[in-house]
Parts: structure tokens; C-alpha cells; sequence
């Protein structure tokens, strides 16, 4: 069976597409899938340095694409996690060294060789973007809940359309205490004018900093509220549509139970 | 536009009483002047007298009716106070009749009716009505030559009336739109986040005004249903 290429994309830059791609990438791998992460954002790689990998680049994503390695060569394997594979973008070329083309021939030897691709989309919604969307069957959006974030992944996600995609939300940084203060849009409100399927609520975590600095795999660390966020969207994304979803809760410990039916209100 | 040559007040004793037709377009204090006027000169004559108010046949003018009715009856103590009896047009009963037999059913839309969400970035453009079943996200923008309606949210920019036509109008569900244009006249949104209230923005005075579509009645003086 083919694999399934799913991009990762915001529209806004700082949001979590990055840490996202990591860490459903290594959950998919912890669930047994053959997963490559791949770091669309040219010149300004960074998917290498969250997973700890950045010491092992030989080649990357634009020397696959012009054919100036193999797949093969270019694709990292993680050490900790077995099947998890990253091809890394290069440093120093810009976004127009790929076009879309390039890419979608890329993607149809990756989908042979993955069950799942995860392409890091830059922030744009330019030719970096377009290069990301390229060859991808789905789309996982994320998005904070702040009004920019929003506008910006509801732009998005008109684009997506636009190609037949329809994206999955992720809404990422969520501070429950702000939530229950009225200081932070509440995961309904994004919902509310975002109204695409929802599949993973992830809390705001130290642990994410943390761990994207010493290069350990978010999902890995099992005291993260943001990882085990990251682990059940992997689930979800793999086919366990009816696993329910978490809301974050201030109450330490406590996740509230999410049981209103979306789009309604 | 009142003209110069027109007296903006006339009077003519009919019968048992007065027709008095008023140019509806004068200055109301100009009216009342006239008014004044004429009637120091009736003296006890136009007490009890029996009024007809003509307003030229204008419609729209139902309030400037209350208020002189108001000021004869204060002001010089008249009887009654009526308007005159309407004329049958043969003109209006000829498309009236046109209506009921086929014209409606003949007419040809000039409204681009949708559904479904209008997101961030995308742009919404006719030459004619917009009507959009569904909401409407910041960052959309609707550009309608005549009239906006939005059957839910509306929260995007909104222009109605492009080629310079103020009497075109923008009803939604829900009105929050960040910015509002009706033909020249411009506003920004308004911050609150809607009563629940289906509302309805005109010109009127060269400001856009928002009102609750039900209690506004705006169209409630039409007696006959007419294509937009
Ligand atoms: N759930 C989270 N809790 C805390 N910090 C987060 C969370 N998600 C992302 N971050 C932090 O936000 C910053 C931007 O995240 P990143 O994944 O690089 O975003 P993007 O790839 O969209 O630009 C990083 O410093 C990251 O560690
Ligand atoms: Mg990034």
C-alpha cells in the first residue's frame, strides 16, 4: 500500500508546525510506522536541530530534488526511535531553488519507501508553501489561539481547499488558566470560524523548549503534557478517529472531557 | 429638490374645509412658517376646519405628516386632519397585474446567491446582489453592486452598492463586520459582538446606520413586493 504524504502548515511562523511535524513523526514511528519527517523550510532548517539530528546532515531535501543524491542518502535515521527517518532542509539555498514539480516526482518515490511522510511547511503562503503542498494527500493545520493565528490558518486552509485538501486543526499553546480567565480565545472560538475537523488540542509546555534544546524527542518524555497531546493526534491521524479528544485543563493532572459535538453551538 | 418658482405650501378651500399641499422636500421650519402664514389670515375659520394634507403624492414622509397634523391641531385648533384619497394609477395597476400574471416569474435573477463558509483572503465580487448562506470570516471581503445579505455571521469587510449607490444596503444574521462601505460612505466595524439580532445597515444622513432588520420596519411602507 502507498503511503500518505501529510503537510504541516500554518500560514503563521512561531505557531508549532515544527515541533508538530517532530513529534507525530516520532509518534507515528512509536506506533510502528515507517515515517520520514521532511523540513520544507529552505534556508531555514530547523526540524534537524528539535530532533537532535543536526550533526548527521550529509545531504538534504534540494539535493534530492535536483538529483544530486538518493533518496536513500539524504534520509537520517533516528537512533533513539527506529523507523524514523529525517531529510533535512539545506541552509543556505532560498525557497525558488524547488518548484512544485520537483517536488511532486520526490513525493511519489517517497510514498513508495513511507507510510508516512511529514512535510514542515515554512511560514508564507508563497512559493515555500506551494513547494510543501505540493505532494501532499493532507493537510494538518496548526494554529494558536490568537486572532493573527487564526486569520491567518483560516487563509490557509481556503488555499487548501482551493487544491481539494481538506485540512485537520490543530490548535497549539493553549494556557487553560488564560482560557477560564478570558484572556485567550478558547479552542471553540478558533473552531467557530475555522469549522474543520478537529484532531488534537495541545496544552502550552515547558517541556517543549526543553526538549527541542537538548534534542530529545518531545513524545519520548513521558511528564509532557504537550507529548502525550502529540501522541493521541498521531493516534487519531492514524486511523483512530473515535479516540476523544483531551481539553486542557488548569486543574493539574485533570483533562476535561471534550463531549460538544463540533459546528454546533 | 423643492423649486424656486413652486411655493413649498399652497391652500384651497374645498367644501367644508382646507387642501393644503405641501412640497415634502422644504425645510420643515420653512413649511410651518407658510403654514403660519396662511392660516393667521383664515383666523376662526380654521377652527374645526376639516384638513387635507397633500404631501405631492411622496410617499416615505409618514413622520413629517404626524408633526404638521400635531402643529395645525396646536397651533390654530383645526378638526381633522386626513390625507388625501389615493388615486388609482393606471400605470401601477398595469405592473401590479404584470406581476401577478407573469412577471415574476419571468424575471431573470440579479442576485449571486451562495452557501458555504467565505474564508480569510478570499474575495467575494458581483455586479449584483450577494445573498451568502453561510458566515462570512475576518479577512473575507464581499463587493456587491447592490445589495449584501448574509445569512449568518458576518464578519469580514463588506462593501455594498459599489457605483456610488447609498440606498443599497447589508443585512446579516450576525453583524460584526470589521469594515462597512454602502456606495461612498465608509465605517469601521463596530466592537460588539452582536445581540443575536439580525441588523441592517443604511445611509442615512451620510452616516451608515445599524439597526435591528425586524424592528427596523424598513420595508414595511411597500405595499406591493418589487424587484430589487
Ligand atoms: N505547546 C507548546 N508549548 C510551549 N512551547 C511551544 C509549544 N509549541 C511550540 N512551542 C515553542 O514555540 C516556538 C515556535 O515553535 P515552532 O515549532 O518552531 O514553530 P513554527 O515551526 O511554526 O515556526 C518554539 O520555541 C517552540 O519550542
Ligand atoms: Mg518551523
Amino acid at each position: 500500500m502507498e503511503g500518505r504524504i501529510i503537510v504541516v502548515t500554518s500560514g503563521k511562523g512561531g505557531v508549532g508546525k515544527t515541533t508538530a511535524t517532530a513529534s507525530i513523526g516520532a509518534a507515528l514511528a512509536l506506533e510502528g510506522k515507517r515515517v520520514a519527517v521532511i523540513d520544507m523550510d529552505i534556508g531555514l532548517r530547523n526540524l534537524d536541530v528539535v530532533l537532535g539530528l543536526e550533526n548527521r546532515i550529509v545531504f538534504n531535501i534540494v539535493d534530492v530534488v535536483n538529483g544530486k543524491c538518493k533518496l536513500r542518502q539524504a534520509a537520517i535515521r533516528d537512533r533513539r526511535i527506529e523507523n524514523l527517518f529525517l531529510i533535512p532542509a539545506s541552509q543556505s539555498d532560498n525557497k525558488d531553488i524547488l518548484t512544485p514539480a520537483g517536488v511532486e516526482r520526490v513525493g511519489r518515490l517517497l510514498k513508495k519507501e513511507f507510510d508516512y511522510v511529514l512535510m514542515d511547511s515554512p511560514a508564507g503562503i508563497e512559493r515555500g508553501f506551494e513547494n510543501s503542498i505540493a505532494s501532499a494527500d493532507e493537510a494538518v493545520v496548526i494554529c494558536t489561539p490568537d486572532v493573527s493565528s487564526v486569520r491567518d490558518a483560516d487563509r490557509v486552509i481556503g488555499l487548501l481547499y482551493a487544491r481539494s485538501i481538506t485540512p485537520k486543526l490543530v490548535v497549539n499553546r493553549i494556557v487553560p488558566e488564560m482560557v477560564a480567565k478570558g484572556d485567550m480565545l478558547s479552542h471553540e472560538d478558533v473552531i467557530d470560524v475555522l469549522s474543520v475537523p478537529l484532531v488534537g488540542l495541545v496544552p502550552m509546555d515547558q517541556q517543549v523548549v526543553i526538549s527541542s534544546n537538548v534534542g530529545l524527542p518531545l513524545v519520548m518524555q513521558n511528564d509532557s503534557t504537550a507529548g502525550q497531546a502529540f501522541r493521541r493526534i498521531a493516534r487519531r491521524l492514524n486511523g483512530e478517529s473515535d479516540l476523544p479528544i483531551q481539553v486542557p485543563s488548569h486543574k493539574k493532572g485533570m483533562w476535561g472531557m471534550l463531549t460538544r459535538k463540533f459546528g454546533k453551538k | 429638490m423643492g423649486t424656486n418658482d413652486m411655493p413649498p405650501v399652497k391652500l384651497k378651500g374645498v367644501g367644508d374645509g382646507f387642501w393644503i399641499t405641501v412640497d415634502p422636500q422644504a425645510p420643515e421650519e420653512t413649511i410651518e412658517e407658510q403654514l403660519t402664514l396662511l392660516f393667521q389670515r383664515l383666523r376662526h375659520l380654521a377652527i374645526n376646519a376639516r384638513i387635507t394634507l397633500d404631501m405631492g403624492g411622496a410617499t416615505g414622509c409618514d413622520e413629517l405628516v404626524t408633526r404638521l397634523t400635531a402643529f395645525l391641531k396646536e397651533t390654530f385648533q383645526v378638526g381633522v386632519v386626513t390625507l388625501p384619497p389615493e388615486k388609482r394609477s393606471i400605470p401601477v395597476e398595469r405592473t401590479r397585474q404584470r406581476d401577478l400574471s407573469r412577471g415574476w416569474k419571468h424575471h431573470r435573477s440579479d442576485v449571486l446567491m451562495l452557501r458555504g463558509r467565505v474564508r480569510s483572503g478570499q474575495k467575494i465580487e458581483s455586479r449584483k446582489h450577494i445573498v451568502i448562506m453561510g458566515n462570512v470570516n475576518p479577512g473575507a471581503e464581499i463587493l456587491a453592486g447592490g445589495h449584501v445579505i448574509v445569512l449568518g455571521q458576518l464578519r469580514g469587510r463588506v462593501h455594498a452598492g459599489i457605483s456610488e449607490d447609498e440606498t443599497a444596503t447589508v443585512v446579516a444574521l450576525e453583524f460584526r463586520p470589521t469594515h462597512v462601505q454602502i456606495g461612498g460612505v465608509a465605517a469601521a466595524g463596530l466592537d460588539s459582538a452582536g445581540n443575536g439580532k439580525a441588523e441592517i445597515a443604511v445611509v442615512e444622513k451620510g452616516r451608515i446606520v445599524v439597526q435591528s432588520y425586524l424592528e427596523s420596519n424598513l420595508f414595511d411602507a411597500l405595499p406591493w413586493p418589487e424587484v430589487m
